[in-house]
C-alpha cells in the first residue's frame, strides 16, 4: 500500500495516521430510489486493478476525509484531495454493474 | 454546600521522587497552561486566523482547516476565554484541563522526537513557530517548534501518561530529564 500521503492540509504523512473508508466513487441514490440502487450503492463494489479512488480519514492529523487516488499496481499515489472539494471524474472506470446501480437511482 | 476541589495534575503520580537538576535534554510539564479550542465559522476563517496571529500573551497552534488551539502559559483559563470570544466569528471552547502541555528541549529533541513522530522535522522542513497536528507515540496530539531545538506538545489528557513515558523512554539514551516546569 502507498505508505506516505501527501495531505493537502498537513504534509507528507505516513499512512499508519490514516483510516481507509473504501471506495470513494459510489453515488448515494436518492432516498426513494429502488431497493437494486440501494444494495448495488451499500454493497457492490468493483475490484478494480490500476487507478482507484478511496476515501482516506486522516484520523491522526487534520480529521479530515480526503479522496485518495492512488494505483494499487504501482503503489503510486496519484492525487489526493480533500473529499468536500472532490468532484468525481466525470465517467469514472465503471463496469456495466455500476451504471446499471446508476441508471436505477 | 460548596465543594472546594483542589487541582492535581494527571502527571502527577508519573513524576514522583527527589528532584533531580535538568539535563541539556529535559522535558518539561507545565502545571496550569490556558488552552482553548477555537473554530472558525465558515467564511470568518482568515479573519479568525490573523485575530489569533494578532492576538497578545498566546500562541496559535494549527489543528486542521480552520481549527486551531489556543495556548497561553501567562494568562489564566478565564483570561484567555475573555480574550478569544472577542473574535468575531470565532467559537470557542475552553479546554485547560482536557490538554496536558509539555516542551522537550535540548541539543538531542530531534533526535528523541525522530522515534515518536513520523513528520520531518528539519528546521528547514518544519520551521520555527510551525505547528501541526500528528501522531506522537501513536496518540493523536499536536507539535510546535517553539524555539531552535524547543518543541511543545499537546496532548489530550487522558493519553498524557502514555505519551510522557513513551518520549522519557526514548530519550534515555540522551540522557532526558523530566518534571513540572
Amino acid at each position: 500500500m502507498a505508505s506516505l500521503i501527501t495531505c493537502p492540509h498537513c504534509g507528507v504523512r505516513p499512512k499508519e495516521e490514516f483510516t481507509v473508508r473504501g471506495d470513494a466513487l459510489p453515488q448515494r441514490p436518492a432516498s426513494h430510489a429502488p431497493d437494486e440502487a440501494w444494495h448495488a450503492y451499500v454493497y457492490l463494489r468493483d475490484n478494480v486493478k490500476g487507478v482507484i479512488f478511496e476515501h482516506w480519514h486522516h484520523v491522526g492529523g487534520c480529521r479530515r476525509f480526503l479522496v485518495v487516488e492512488r494505483d494499487n499496481v504501482s503503489h503510486a499515489v496519484l492525487s489526493v484531495t480533500d473529499a468536500a472539494l472532490f468532484r468525481r471524474p466525470d465517467v469514472p472506470g465503471e463496469d456495466a454493474q455500476a451504471s446499471a446501480g446508476k441508471g436505477l437511482a | 454546600m460548596s465543594i472546594t476541589y483542589t487541582h492535581r495534575h494527571v502527571l502527577e503520580d508519573h513524576i514522583t521522587g527527589f528532584e533531580t537538576r535538568p539535563n541539556a535534554n529535559h522535558l518539561s510539564v507545565f502545571r496550569r497552561p490556558a488552552i482553548a479550542y477555537v473554530l472558525a465559522h465558515a467564511g470568518h476563517e482568515s479573519d479568525v486566523d490573523l485575530a489569533l496571529d494578532m492576538a497578545d500573551g498566546l500562541s496559535k497552534r494549527i489543528c486542521g482547516p480552520a481549527e486551531w488551539l489556543a495556548v497561553s502559559q501567562e494568562m489564566t483559563p478565564d483570561n484567555l476565554m475573555r480574550s478569544l470570544t472577542s473574535i468575531a466569528g470565532a467559537a470557542v471552547l475552553d479546554d485547560s484541563d482536557g490538554r496536558v502541555l509539555m516542551r522537550l528541549d535540548g541539543p538531542h529533541a530531534r533526535k528523541i522526537l525522530a522515534k515518536c513522530v513520523a513528520v520531518d522535522l528539519h528546521p528547514d522542513a518544519f520551521a520555527l513557530d510551525a505547528s501541526a497536528p500528528m501522531l506522537i507515540a501513536h496518540v493523536s496530539g499536536n507539535l510546535a517548534r517553539t524555539a531552535e531545538d524547543a518543541f511543545e506538545l499537546i496532548v489530550q489528557r487522558s493519553t498524557a501518561g502514555t505519551v510522557f513515558e513513551e518520549i522519557k523512554e526514548m530519550g534515555r539514551e540522551f540522557a532526558l530529564t523530566a518534571g513540572f516546569a
